[in-house]
């Protein structure tokens, strides 16, 4: 019991559960099933960009991808563009929509190197740039994604939805870089001392590039599937998660401070954000009062997972 | 320096001659749009019925120059800075779409003062000297919840989309709503969420509170919300009931899908983009020495069942049904607030 609480990512949990049974009370259980689902669809996309986003912040102080919305904006817009309907396009849909990633990745390491701009200005200002070539690419108009791809992204296999599924092999994935390989090691090696990792030499260059590129990657995969869930790409679509990315981040007990990171915690943090909505939405509270208690919420989960840390 | 000064001079004489001529001529007149926000379909298509109308004026030679400047990140002091720069490059008319109603009213005082027109419309600005070309959203509001009780007379549970909390154009929609739902009490409001005027948005906040819900007759909406709602009813295997649209092609085609499959019946209310061409022939009437009033009405555009079709054919696939306004129809709303 004291492994289990001492692990940073079960208060997320505790909160997302506790959230959950509150929501359901409401309706006496009747609506258990319906809420697990949604919670669990949109869960998953705060999951996908959650992970980039955490890769980055476990690289140290100062490490942010502020580029991440609009990331998301252009790889919907450009990949439903591209495919244009056509079934047979899914793939090609998929792979410029992991190419914007690597692109835009690139093109914010190259910013922080090359130029020596700290990454909150260069990833900010790649956004603008971004976000500009989604706005030229369409000016703002939906395309609807293949009949294929929205079926997929929209039903459920065994109950589950599929976009949870894949946020799920994602996080498998992730999990197994950040725990079982050198990769792994050496972000957090770098996030607790650059300094200390350079002399051990890690290649510390090498690395930030890599989870840059990563970050940016794993939100333009998100934003194709965002997009052909809610059937089309908008102009604001990535909007919601930018402060999402890092708040599930947060409450996941990544330290902000880097060098120490979790994944389960990011599910945990993203189905807890979901859930604190619908409660509130649920209890008939207005937009301010919803807010207001948003944030006590989060701090009071914080708070929790952070003085177990102290105590230990 | 010098030129900098030349041109500064040159503004200024500009200035000093424009107020001779200006009584039948507005050939040598330069209008500039201070716009706050381009990130959403609505804004793009409002910057794109601007370019085409302007256009065509400048080609024509009824103004010098129609020049269109957004600020990138939706912030009124950037706008206010905008604003500054606009006086300084000597522009004689500014329309506004406003970040905010109050906060931008020193930076338009300064325009005023420089005897500049301001002209805002859509978010428009509160200052005294400015015109406005205002929306009556209450109405707007409450023309829904007016369907739906003429639609369904037993009424029943509604649920309501809100848009972005804080924007004052979300609470005055709302209180139509609500003033309406006061008149029609047979109606209640059993759920509110904020969708914030994107689909998706809407669909994320509607699929959350939904399984909480009970029966849901119809969902009264801001615009920019239906489709994601309908999405959200159809995930959960809920009834779809009437929801209000916003004049979104997306949602437009949707409801005709359904109307063609099983009858479905519904209503679509939104302001058109193509406002911001009447703000520019306002503008222009001003400076060509018109008596236009400073409160000016524009109507909101609604389709209905049987003009479903017609709509739908003009709206560009992908973009929002729109209007855009001629010199005569800006002419109509001036003599209309007379």
């Amino acid at each position: 019991m004291t492994a289990l609480t001492a692990k940073p990512w079960v208060w997320s949990f505790a909160a997302a559960i506790l959230v959950w049974v509150i929501t359901v009370l409401f309706t006496g259980g009747s609506s258990s099933v319906g809420l697990s689902q949604a919670t669990l669809t949109f869960a998953a996309f705060s999951v996908i960009v959650g992970i980039g986003q955490m890769f980055v912040i476990t690289l140290g102080p100062g490490n942010i991808d502020l580029s991440v919305p609009a990331t998301m904006t252009l790889s919907g817009t450009l990949a439903l563009k591209v495919m244009d309907v056509q079934d047979s396009m899914i793939a090609l849909g998929l792979l410029i929509a992991i190419l914007v990633g690597v692109a835009i990745g690139i093109g914010n390491y190259a910013l922080i190197k090359l130029l020596r701009i700290p990454p909150i200005i260069a990833t900010l200002s790649m956004s603008f740039i971004v976000q500009s070539c989604a706005i030229w690419t369409n000016r703002g108009l939906r395309i609807k994604p293949p009949e294929t791809l929205s079926d997929f992204t929209t039903s459920y296999s065994f109950g589950v939805p599929n976009v949870a599924l894949v946020a799920l092999v994602l996080s498998l994935a992730a999990w197994f870089l950040l725990e079982k390989t050198t990769y792994g090691r050496w972000i957090s090696a770098i996030g607790q001392s650059s300094f200390a990792a350079r002399m051990a030499g890690i290649p510390v260059d090498g690395t930030r590039f890599i989870t840059y590129v990563l970050c940016a990657v794993l939100a333009a995969v998100a934003g194709y599937l965002l997009a052909s869930f809610s059937g089309g790409a908008a102009l604001n679509m990535g909007a919601e998660y930018l402060l999402m990315s890092i708040a599930v981040v947060v409450i996941g007990g990544t330290a902000v401070a880097g060098g120490n990171s979790n994944v389960p915690g990011i599910w945990g943090a993203s189905l807890f954000m979901f859930l604190v909505v619908s409660m509130l939405n649920t209890y008939g509270f207005g937009a301010g009062v919803r807010l207001i208690l948003t944030g006590l919420i989060i701090i009071a989960v914080i708070l929790a997972a952070g003085g177990r840390r102290v105590a230990r | 320096m010098t030129i900098k000064r030349m041109l500064l001079a040159s503004i200024a004489i500009a200035c000093v001659t424009a107020p001779v001529s200006a009584s039948a001529e507005t050939a040598d007149k330069k209008i500039a749009l201070s716009n706050n926000y381009a990130g959403n379909s609505w804004r793009q298509a409002m910057l794109t019925s601007w370019d085409k109308i302007t256009k065509d004026a400048v080609s024509q030679g009824i103004v010098a120059a129609a020049d269109p400047f957004t600020t990138a990140e939706n912030q009124a002091t950037e706008q206010a800075a905008q604003i500054q720069n606009l006086i300084l490059q000597g522009y004689d008319a500014i329309v506004i779409n406003a970040a905010s109603p109050t906060a931008l009213n020193g930076a338009v005082k300064e325009a005023c003062d420089a005897g500049i027109v301001v002209v805002s419309f859509d978010g428009i600005v509160t200052e005294p000297c400015a015109w406005r070309i205002a929306v009556d959203f209450k109405a707007m509001g409450e023309s829904q919840i007016e369907y739906l009780a003429e639609k369904m007379p037993d009424g029943g549970n509604l649920l309501e989309i809100r848009g972005l909390a804080g924007v004052s154009v979300d609470d005055e929609i709302h209180a139509g709503i609500q003033a309406g739902v006061e008149k029609h009490p047979q109606f209640k409001i059993a759920g509110s969420v904020n969708g914030d005027w994107a689909q998706d948005v809407a669909q994320r906040a509607v699929a959350g509170i939904l399984p909480s819900l009970p029966e849901i007759k119809a969902v009264v909406t801001q615009g920019g919300d239906g489709y994601g709602a309908a999405q959200a009813f159809a995930a959960a295997d809920r009834p779809i009931p009437t929801i209000v649209m916003g004049n979104r092609e997306d949602e437009l085609r949707w409801w005709k899908e359904q109307k063609d499959a099983n009858g479905y019946e519904t209503m679509s209310v939104s302001i058109a983009p193509g406002v911001s061409t009447l703000a520019f022939w306002v503008a222009q009437q001003i400076l060509d020495g018109q008596d236009v009033k400073k409160e000016l009405v524009v109507p909101f555009l609604r389709i209905d069942q049987d003009n479903l079709e017609a709509n739908l054919e003009t709206t560009e696939a992908g973009g929002v049904a729109n209007v855009e306004y001629s010199l005569e129809d800006a002419q109509k709303v001036i003599d209309a607030a007379m």
